[in-house]
């Protein structure tokens, strides 16, 4: 009954990618903060891009963790990932400008916790499960601060539960109105959950790919920041919501048509279906 | 057996670690303690509410008859996903269930979510025995006990040469309607105990009223009990590393090393929701 999980040898070595993920979410979600420094909103994308690129390293550490057979499928180190890392990214905005340090570091904590339950009070007894739990709640945590950023224009817990209605033309402060009043960090969690199990999740087997299982992680990262760009237009002004939702169209069009064509590359044979013509003149 | 090829499991329970057991009782009294400091004697009550809720994941997460991929095949009994889908699908509607009876009072609440718990598991268990009954044409037969602990009915006679069993029999009907009933009212209680910190912190915060913010602390709550029940379900998914079948399933006796997991996770995942308002206006 045992269904083994393969893992394909070769490509970016974990820990470059560990390096690259980290650094890049990092600065990316920094970025959104030119929207503070310049007093604008069109910098909100940046926190999308820093989620799909720690997306990227999510999908490589699950790959890492996942190749020693966790018994319970993939998705379950998705959850626990997200369910850390929401936690970790929220305590982490009520800091302001430290927040992506500071959910970091919780999210570290939170994550090192886990793995070590898992491995000497449950017993799973696997030699990476506490670098890739905490790896994994460190990828949750930046994902939802990125996508959080990236609706609201900003990662500052006070402007996040603060929004504004107009009743009678008249801009009034409501707290219904805002990112987390709202509950749209219910519909990121959900949404960065499924983008970060599914890349692998879909992948694994004989004759899996890195550079594949990357580029559907992408794929899924920008599909995830469609919604939430279209959520966007509720909270932030009309050009950098588009702006975002170009982005998120743009990316999703590239990474899928790049995952295709590796998909056929690795692909033993395919069947590319076309329309019957109708014969000249009518049949 | 697991669905995905697990960790090498010898025969009998291996007990958690003395490192194990001590890291997880250094955690429970820092984080009560931090609780205290950070939030009084509301604060630690919360922070106890919090890991009872999270035991009760940890243990309704056991009674769960989970059947993974065999289950779908036919192949072995259960509901045919991983836990983490199953408990979330539970935890969620025990959730809402006791959200929506939040304004009632704490024990009609905590009923509340143990009621929609139970209620979705039982529709589930239902729902998989009409389509395996009547759509794949299989009895439900146990293979690993003989009798039926409630019913008396035998199994050996229904169970298919090569399987580990096949549906769901009485007894793992029961045992998922108590799993989701746990599930629910675990999930509600760390729900109740966030939420009625906040709304004791918030108004003085952000100078509104309670009704005001109410938003704000619901989705807070919410999507923190979410979180919290998504890291004990995981880690009860690792305790049983793949399928079981309910409370007669031999690992269901693993369950002790899950409940420590569960409180200590819980503990150190809660007191970061706790003092999540400390730091706000901070930095």
């Amino acid at each position: 009954m045992t269904v083994k999980i393969e893992v394909g040898a070769g490509g970016i070595p974990h820990n470059q990618i560990v390096i690259y993920g980290l650094v890049g979410s990092l600065v990316l979600i920094y970025l959104t903060y030119l929207n503070q420094v310049t007093g604008t909103e069109y910098f909100a994308f940046f926190g999308g891009l820093a989620c799909v690129v720690a997306l990227l390293w999510g999908a490589d550490t699950i790959k890492h963790l996942c190749s020693y057979g966790l018994g319970t499928g993939v998705p379950s180190a998705g959850m626990i990932a997200l369910g850390s890392g929401v936690i970790a990214a929220l305590f982490g905005a009520t800091t302001g400008v430290f927040a992506p340090i500071v959910a970091l570091i919780v999210a570290a904590i939170i994550g090192a916790v886990a793995g070590l339950l898992a491995n000497h009070v449950v017993r799973m007894d696997i030699p990476v499960m506490v670098i890739s739990l905490t790896e994994l709640a460190i990828v949750g945590a930046i994902t939802v601060l990125g996508l959080v950023a990236m609706v609201g224009g900003t990662f500052n817990f006070l402007d996040l539960v603060t929004g504004t209605t107009v009743i009678l033309g008249f801009a009034v402060k409501s707290y219904e109105a805002s990112v987390i009043g709202g509950s749209i960090v219910a519909v990121i969690f959900m949404l960065a959950a499924i983008a970060i199990q599914h890349a692998f999740n879909a992948c694994l087997g004989p004759g899996e790919q890195q550079d594949r299982t990357l580029m559907l992680a992408a794929e899924c990262g920008f599909l995830s920041m469609i919604p939430v760009a279209v959520i966007s237009f509720a909270f932030i002004a009309f050009i950098p919501a588009l702006i975002s939702l170009l982005v998120s169209v743009i990316g999703w069009a590239y990474t899928y048509a790049e995952y295709i064509k590796l998909s056929k590359r690795d692909a033993y044979a395919w069947l590319d279906a076309k329309p019957i013509l109708e014969p000249k003149g009518g049949a | 057996m697991s669905a995905l090829g697990g960790p090498a499991q010898t025969a009998g329970v291996q007990s958690p670690t003395g490192m194990g057991l001590a890291i997880s009782i250094i955690l429970i009294i820092v984080a009560l303690a931090l609780a205290f400091f950070l939030v009084q004697m509301a604060g630690l009550l919360a922070l106890v509410g919090i890991i009872i809720g999270g035991v009760l994941i940890g243990f309704g997460v056991h009674f769960v008859p989970v059947g993974g991929a065999p289950a779908a095949m036919g192949q072995a009994p259960g509901i045919a996903t991983g836990v983490a889908m199953l408990a979330a699908g539970a935890g969620l509607a025990g959730l809402f269930g006791g959200a929506w009876a939040a304004p009632l009072g704490f024990p009609l609440a905590l009923a509340g979510g143990a009621i929609g718990g139970g209620l979705l598991m039982a529709i589930t268990c239902t729902m998989v025995n009409v389509i395996y009954i009547f759509g794949m044409g299989i009895p439900a037969a146990s293979g690993k006990v003989a009798k039926d602990p409630i019913t008396g009915d035998t199994f050996p006679e229904y169970k298919s040469q090569g399987t580990e069993g096949h549906g769901l029999p009485f007894i793992s009907w029961v045992g998922g309607v108590v799993g989701g009933a746990l599930g629910g009212l675990g999930g509600t209680l760390i729900y109740l105990e966030l939420l009625d910190i906040y709304q004791a912190q918030m108004p003085a915060l952000l100078g509104a009223t309670v009704e005001q913010i109410a938003p704000i602390a619901i989705s807070l709550a919410g999507v923190f009990a979410v979180g919290m029940f998504l890291m004990n379900a995981v880690l009860a998914a690792y305790n049983i590393t793949g399928t079981i079948e309910g409370p007669h399933d031999p690992k269901f006796k693993r369950f002790p090393r899950a409940i420590i997991a569960a409180a200590a996770a819980s503990a150190v995942a809660g007191i970061f929701a706790i003092g999540l308002l400390e730091l706000v206006g901070v930095f």
